[in-house]
């Protein structure tokens, strides 16, 4: 067995299955059929393939940094998209369900791009090995299992009937794996001098090793950085507000709509 | 009036973008091989509270993907390719990466003074 292929996956997967548990229960929630899911999964993997056939290309734009901005927009595109998914459950009327299946599934395409590709050119690295290269994908299989298992947990803590508002934990959950999606993409940026660099504000590596079992799930769900420099606690934290901000005016403005649109006695 | 304001608009952001394009090309480089799976060299000292270039090819035929936990920094590396990685300013210290399709063999410490 190849540990390399089995954790290389694993933390992959279970970054985007925490995701698409999340987006999965939201479907259920306002009874979606699933073919949202199983039509962006294709859709995210061929695009995958594509950007992972493509990336020497991309590696080479903005002087060797096109990798990171590439990375970077998919990685802020999903929080806009997740930022709309908020947006749009929040009304207190009857919701485009259209509308919500298409940001579901953009959100899907883009996770399983971001997260697809990485393990897409790690097995590119056995093709002229044609026994290792079974070892890999068996082994990554192993990954993968462990990380569906972990975002079917995910899911199934969701939709339980012990949670009596499952839309209210399905939102806050998306705020928190939403501005880790910011965090991600500000390190990216600071990682290709787009962004100003700076000394740690905190290092808490000794409390919760980012490389860790828990440092790897509180990478997921929050995207955890046990060192963040202030732009990135700056975006991460406004990045965090702003959805329940959204949420806040939007239910504030429909609720004034409604009362003003009322028939006085 | 309007006209001239974009027009200094203009200039400033233009300056602004050259100055950071030249602040750029003034960074420090380090190189750095990966050569059979290993870092080459393994060790690299920089200098403490600035901000350094790793310029990083790999000689391999397969790809690598540099990481360091301490460092903030993960990056795809193609086989027979090179790549960029901007790190710092940093504090002095032992700052180990690694290469995480082959994390046995692909290790590495940029040390800071």
């Amino acid at each position: 067995m190849l540990l390399d292929a089995v954790l290389i996956v694993l933390r992959e997967t279970l970054e985007a299955g925490v995701l698409v548990s999340v987006l999965l229960s939201l479907g259920n929630l306002y009874q979606l059929k699933r073919n949202w899911l199983w039509s962006s999964l294709i859709v995210g993997g061929v695009s995958a393939f594509f950007y992972a056939s493509q990336l020497g290309v991309v590696s080479e734009w903005f002087d060797y940094v096109g990798q990171e901005v590439v990375n970077a927009s998919f990685q802020y595109g999903l929080y806009l998209c997740l930022l709309c998914i908020c947006f749009l459950i929040s009304s207190t009327q009857p919701i485009n369900k259209r509308l919500l299946r298409l940001l579901l599934g953009a959100a899907v395409v883009l996770a399983v791009i971001r997260e697809g590709t990485e393990v897409i050119i790690f097995f590119t690295g056995f093709l002229s090995d044609g026994d290792v290269l079974v070892k890999a994908i068996t082994s990554g299989f192993i990954g993968l299992m462990i990380g569906f298992s972990v975002g079917a947990l995910c899911y199934y803590l969701i939709v339980s009937p012990v949670y009596k508002n499952s839309r209210i934990l399905s939102i806050g959950v998306l705020v928190f794996v939403a501005a880790g999606m910011v965090a991600q993409a500000t390190q990216l940026l600071i990682q290709a001098d787009w962004l100003p660099s700076s000394a740690p504000l905190w290092d808490s590596s000794s409390f919760l090793p980012e490389a860790s079992t828990m440092g790897q799930l509180a990478y997921a769900v929050f995207g955890y950085e046990a060192s963040p420099t202030l732009i990135e606690v700056v975006l991460y934290f406004t990045a965090l507000l702003l959805i329940p901000c959204v949420i806040f005016l939007r239910v504030f403005c429909s609720r004034k709509l409604h009362s003003a649109g009322e028939p006085s006695l | 009036m309007r006209c001239c304001d974009k027009g200094k608009r203009f200039i400033l952001i233009a300056a602004l973008i050259l100055n950071a394009a030249a602040a750029n090309s003034a960074t420090p480089t380090v190189n750095l091989e990966i050569k059979n799976h290993l870092f080459y060299p393994a060790e690299v000292e920089v200098p403490a509270n600035k901000k350094i270039k790793l310029l990083i090819s790999n000689l391999d035929p397969t790809p690598e993907e540099f990481e360091s936990y301490k460092l903030n920094r993960e990056k795809v590396i193609l086989g027979n390719s090179k790549s960029v990685i901007f790190i710092g300013p940093l504090a002095p210290g032992r700052y180990p990466f690694f290469g995480e399709f082959n994390m046995s063999t692909a290790l590495g410490t940029v040390i800071v003074k």
